[in-house]
């Protein structure tokens, strides 16, 4: 039987069979060098109620307790495996956390792996978040992650009728939102140049652009211009205030 | 760990309910907090005496003030760009009680929602834009009110790391010295409680009751006959389990108390269904990339269930992606046969509607996918029809003045509009110029 003989029934791919063990376990190290690995990893009574409490497992090939069980037996081969599409099935519910008697954050262990997993900018990855750069652009280049422009009946026709309806006319009704900073239709709510420019400055300094770059190149440039054109405009108004 | 004799570290005695963690290595970071101030590395924003505070009980027993008056609106995308009527009913309330707030453009989502959906962002980031949004609040005099779930999860866990993990706080310093987001002498701002608007609608509930009695019911709104089922959502109560409210009248403090409590004090009646556990299916990224997977979950695990089981007029949820789970993801039921129409809304749209708040001009029903219109009947709002003519009417005004550009006569229209309330409630006076998004020709100079 391929797979593994505890459970992880998937067979590990060729292309993880491919990659030379060190960079298998450098990769694996850099999960486990983060700050919070110790303090969402305690020990496990393979009880599996994260397992029978998690959403995901209802629906995809995915057990809270295995992420648990490999790191426990330093599973590098699995481990590394999972790092490509298995822990993106997660819903970051927590509900395993919650649930655990000896208070492992699984939810949390794969929060670090998929962070590695992007910062390694593994294919599996970039191929899975490509339906997600609009949500990218969004949050990198204003703050806020969702905005009315973004929920158009096109893209979301399992949402019924009442959906068309409520997009028609999107930027009248926006503008009867009762409150100002609400009557936005780019962004959730107006956000101020100032405070976009320091968000800027907060992803260059963090390594979050650098991030970004490897991921997605193009989405990237497109992200960049906006920042540099904000950035520019923001240097333009202090001058001219300072003018003034 | 902490020394013992943190002044935010309380406990109710006796306690107030059976309590099963005690020794909670959370609640430590309350006297890991004072610690660090001593020291002279933080500054902790407390919530005082002009905030209007209310004391109640968390999961372990430990007392949570509550602020309820001057607070600093912490917005959330999900709610302000796809439910509006959910943070707009929070600022009703806020003006029908009389409390003073600032609800400003300088502020940032807590990028949380990316983070967990995306894994693009990393602990010190996402510490940096807390610190950020929260020395702005400090910086104004006004306490941070969290509206989003996923914020307050995040922002609660990223506080816990801040607190134990030296390493982390001197990673984020030197941006936020940059950016001018330090104390005068240096410190990083950290406020005493981090506070959900849900824990606010809770605080208020008696308040609450107290406006639905006086003018819900004389508008002839009832909800004695709402039969109501309870979603808490994942990130408010199983991130940081421990901070959240529990009250010996919600399940004998064996459940988070907020959204339950305030539906039972209005008078609703709370039913209870097996998967009440379970969570809604959003998986942040699932959403919207997978959705078949959170469609298929929402409508298997809880919205069948809770129709089966309680046959439930309206799920009340305090989260902004629950709420959209739920009242997205029911038209595609028929599909598969398992179409049971029911009501979404939160809290304190439900509290807001039972008061007698406009369904379209304050809860803003309009942008709800879900059958709300039975619930309107059954509460005793009759005439939803013609409310929404209103709305409508509204929206048909506001389209022409902007059509033939009389943005004066916009402007003087808001000024009369219900409960308007405009930029003139900004920290500094907020020059539209400034904006990083504007796309309203109302801000075109």
């Amino acid at each position: 039987m391929e797979g593994h003989p505890y459970g992880y029934n998937i067979p590990i791919s060729e292309k993880t069979k491919s990659v030379p063990w060190e960079e298998k376990v450098r990769v694996i190290e850099e999960v486990k060098s983060d700050f919070r690995y110790e303090e969402f990893l305690f020990g496990c009574l393979n009880c599996g109620v994260c397992t029978a409490s998690c959403p995901s497992n209802r629906f995809f090939d995915y057990s809270p307790r295995e992420i648990v069980q490999r790191f426990l037996e330093e599973d590098i081969e699995v481990l590394y495996d999972m790092m490509h599409e298995y822990i993106w099935a997660c819903s970051q519910c927590f509900t395993c956390w919650i649930r655990c008697p000896f208070v492992n954050n699984p939810g949390g262990l794969v929060i670090i792996m998929r962070e590695v997993a992007v910062r390694n900018a593994f294919e599996a990855t970039k191929d899975l978040l490509k339906p997600y750069g609009r949500v990218l652009l969004k949050v990198m280049s204003t703050g806020n992650q969702l905005s009315a422009d973004m929920l158009q009946p096109d893209f979301f026709p399992d949402w019924g009728p009442k959906m068309l309806d409520n997009m028609e006319n999107v930027r009248a009704k926006r503008m009867a939102v009762p409150f100002d900073v609400g009557k936005a239709v780019k962004t959730a709510w107006e956000v101020s140049l100032e405070t976009a420019v320091e968000m800027y400055h907060i992803w260059r300094e963090t390594g979050i652009f650098e991030m970004l770059e490897k991921l997605d190149p193009n989405l990237y440039n497109v992200i960049m211009d906006i920042v540099e054109e904000n950035e520019e405009r923001w240097e333009e108004l202090m001058e001219e205030e300072e003018e003034e | 760990m902490g020394h013992g004799k943190s002044p935010y570290l309380k406990y109710a005695d006796p306690a107030p309910f059976p309590i099963l963690n005690k020794h909670s290595h959370y609640d430590h970071l309350f006297e890991e907090m004072h610690e660090l101030e001593e020291k002279g590395e933080i500054l902790v924003y407390r919530i005082t005496e002009e905030n209007k505070p209310v004391q109640v009980y968390t999961r372990t027993g430990r007392i949570k003030t509550i602020p309820t008056a001057k607070l600093w609106h912490h917005k959330s995308c999900g709610q302000c760009g796809n439910i509006p009527g959910y943070p707009a009913s929070i600022f009703w309330f806020m003006n029908k009680f009389g409390y003073d707030y600032l609800n400003e453009p300088h502020q940032t989502s807590c990028t949380a929602w990316n983070y967990h959906g995306s894994g693009t962002s990393n602990p010190v980031a996402l510490s940096a834009v807390w610190l950020r949004n929260m020395h702005q609040a400090w910086k104004t005099g006004y306490y941070p009110l969290i509206h989003c779930g996923t914020s307050f999860g995040s922002y609660k866990e990223t506080r816990e790391q801040l607190i134990f993990n030296k390493e982390l706080r001197d990673a984020v310093k030197p941006i936020l010295k940059k950016l001018g987001r330090l104390t005068e002498d240096g410190r990083i701002v950290i406020p005493q409680e981090v506070v959900h608007y849900s824990e606010w609608v809770h605080a208020n509930r008696h308040k609450i009751k107290e406006l639905y009695e006086k003018e819900g019911k004389a508008k002839g709104i009832d909800v004695s006959n709402v039969r109501v089922a309870i979603h808490n959502a994942c990130h408010v109560w199983k991130m940081m389990a421990d901070d959240y409210p529990y009250d010996p009248e919600v399940y004998g403090g064996q459940r988070p108390a907020a959204s339950t409590a305030v539906v039972k004090n209005l008078g609703a009646q709370v039913v209870d269904y097996s998967t009440w556990y379970d969570c809604c299916g959003f998986g942040f990224r699932h959403i919207l990339t997978e959705r078949e997977f959170t469609r298929s979950f929402a409508l298997q695990r809880k919205l069948k269930v809770i129709a089966e089981e309680v046959k439930a007029d309206l799920i009340v949820t305090h989260d902004t992606g629950c709420t959209t789970t739920f009242e997205k993801n029911q038209w595609i039921g028929k599909a598969h046969g398992m179409y049971n129409p029911v009501a979404v809304m939160s809290d304190v749209m439900f509290s807001a509607l039972a008061c007698g708040a406009h369904p379209f001009k304050v809860v803003q029903l309009y942008w709800n996918c879900s059958n709300y219109e039975p619930l309107l009947e059954k509460m005793g709002i009759t005439n939803w029809k013609e409310l929404r003519k209103e709305w409508e009417d509204t929206v048909k005004h506001i389209a022409a003045l902007e059509k033939e550009g009389k943005y004066d006569e916009l402007m003087e229209f808001f000024k009369e509009y219900d409960l308007y309330e405009p930029y003139s409630r900004t920290s500094d006076g907020f020059k539209r110029r400034r904006s990083a998004t504007a796309d309203m020709p109302l801000f075109k100079s």
